[in-house]
């Protein structure tokens, strides 16, 4: 018998899984020095020893909360701004340089003037906030603006009251905007997040602990706090998705 | 409340299509508008739902519409019960909903996403919308597009029986089919 479809993708990412993590033994073994390159063994071993600590929980949850946190603001701030944006077109004139701006500047010098400004420990909320914030507001401008023009005539001639307008023509419109914005901002927000973490060193962080890997060139745990990172961002990527379909439906 | 139209002008770039033309639909009044297409019957319409501000001209205010569009203009995705409870009542009417449905459309189709109907379904559910609303004046614009003759018997009659004493007004090209029916012809 043939094995179901939706089988035989599971093993055929099981295989690819298996055949990269050949590759990444193979490449340390030629290495062959752990200090430079650690082996996927020696990062699950270097991991088993990070799990049991309480130095291990506190990063994650301090990342993690202050990701989720400047994520969240931007999502919120940036939907409030990008509606009003779309209803006051002089808004949308005002602040478009800015925006521009917040998004063409390298996330390095954010990080670096936010720490100067604000210390290290609101830094990653403010850079998550920051790479989040324009890709909303946009998400959500051009998603109001491909509302389709008939039911809002027909909203009008009705008489339909505002809040049920927006839940009903506005939201459905924006929605698929917003999900794809939000999909590359969870991303980048861990990426700029943990980056402003390794460069400002903010108590309890994962970025912290990162830094203090390399200091001590331990390649092994460095690697494991890589795979937690991609495991968290991955998982909370999947959460926020999920939510907003769950909303957007 | 009557309905007047006064010193209606109106035009297209150098097409004229109202001058100084006065209307008064009576409230409670059943009137039908045909002219060949271009004539400006969906504009007519247009400017008494206030989505076209004419030229020149008054007309009464105040006045609640609900009305049948040339396009079908069905929220995406919803059922036709939800279709009705999106211009009126919330989900304690569904019932009802439904069974003001069932008077135009068959039961088995009234909870699927409209996409999934027909195109005269569709047409059917734009319809009983326009009926179902709370207005003073229905305006209905070609609504017997795509409805076969059977079908647009049956629809005229659940017009006639939906109305309950409001204005109606609804434009058509097939006035030929309606020729029994108690309507009151316009011209422009």
């Amino acid at each position: 018998m043939k094995p179901a479809k939706s089988q035989r993708r599971y093993l055929r990412g099981l295989l690819v899984t298996l055949f990269w993590l050949g590759v990444w033994q193979a490449v340390s073994m030629l290495v062959a020095k752990p200090v430079l390159f650690a082996s996927p063994l020696d990062t699950v071993r270097a991991l088993r020893t990070l799990v049991p600590t309480g130095v291990f929980w506190s990063a994650i949850l301090g990342s993690l909360g202050r990701i989720a946190l400047g994520f969240s603001l931007a999502l919120v701030l940036g939907l409030l701004v990008g509606v009003a944006a779309f209803r006051f077109s002089l808004l949308r004139t005002l602040l478009s340089p800015l925006l521009t701006m917040v998004k063409t500047v390298p996330v390095a010098s954010f990080i670096i003037l936010v720490l100067v400004w604000f210390g290290s420990s609101s830094l990653t909320v403010i850079v998550a906030m920051l790479i989040v914030f324009p890709q909303i507001y946009f998400a959500t401008l051009s998603g109001l603006g491909s509302t389709n023009r008939e039911l809002q005539e027909l909203a009008k001639v009705f008489r339909i009251p505002a809040l049920r307008v927006a839940w009903q023509i506005y939201r459905p419109a924006m929605w698929p905007y917003l999900t794809g914005a939000c999909a590359s901002a969870l991303g980048m927000s861990w990426k700029a997040g943990i980056a402003a973490e390794v460069i400002g060193n903010p108590a309890n962080s994962i970025g912290e602990q990162m830094y203090l890997s390399k200091i001590y060139m331990d390649t092994a745990e460095l690697f494991a706090w890589t795979l937690t990172v991609i495991l968290l961002s991955t998982v909370f990527e999947k959460a926020v998705l999920w939510l907003l379909r769950r909303v957007g439906k | 409340m009557d309905i007047q139209i006064k010193d209606l002008s109106h035009r297209f770039g150098e097409k004229v299509i109202f001058e100084h033309y006065d209307l008064t639909l009576q409230e409670g009044g059943l009137y039908g508008l045909t002219a060949p297409s271009g004539r400006g019957k969906t504009t007519l319409l247009r400017i008494l739902m206030g989505l076209l501000t004419p030229d020149a001209g008054t007309i009464s205010q105040g006045i609640r519409y609900s009305a049948v569009f040339q396009t079908d203009r069905l929220l995406p995705g919803c059922s036709a019960v939800d279709q009705l409870l999106f211009v009126r009542g919330g989900k304690k009417d569904r019932e009802a909903a439904a069974r003001f449905l069932s008077g135009l459309l068959p039961e088995n189709s009234l909870y699927q996403p409209v996409g999934e109907l027909s195109g005269g379904m569709q047409r059917r559910v734009a319809i009983a919308r326009a009926l179902w609303a709370e207005s003073d004046c229905v305006l209905m614009d070609e609504p017997f597009t795509g409805l076969d003759e059977a079908t647009l018997r049956q629809t005229v009659d659940f017009i006639l029986a939906k109305r309950q004493g409001r204005t109606l007004l609804l434009s058509t090209h097939q006035k030929e089919l309606l020729t029994d029916c108690p309507f009151e012809w316009l011209r422009i």
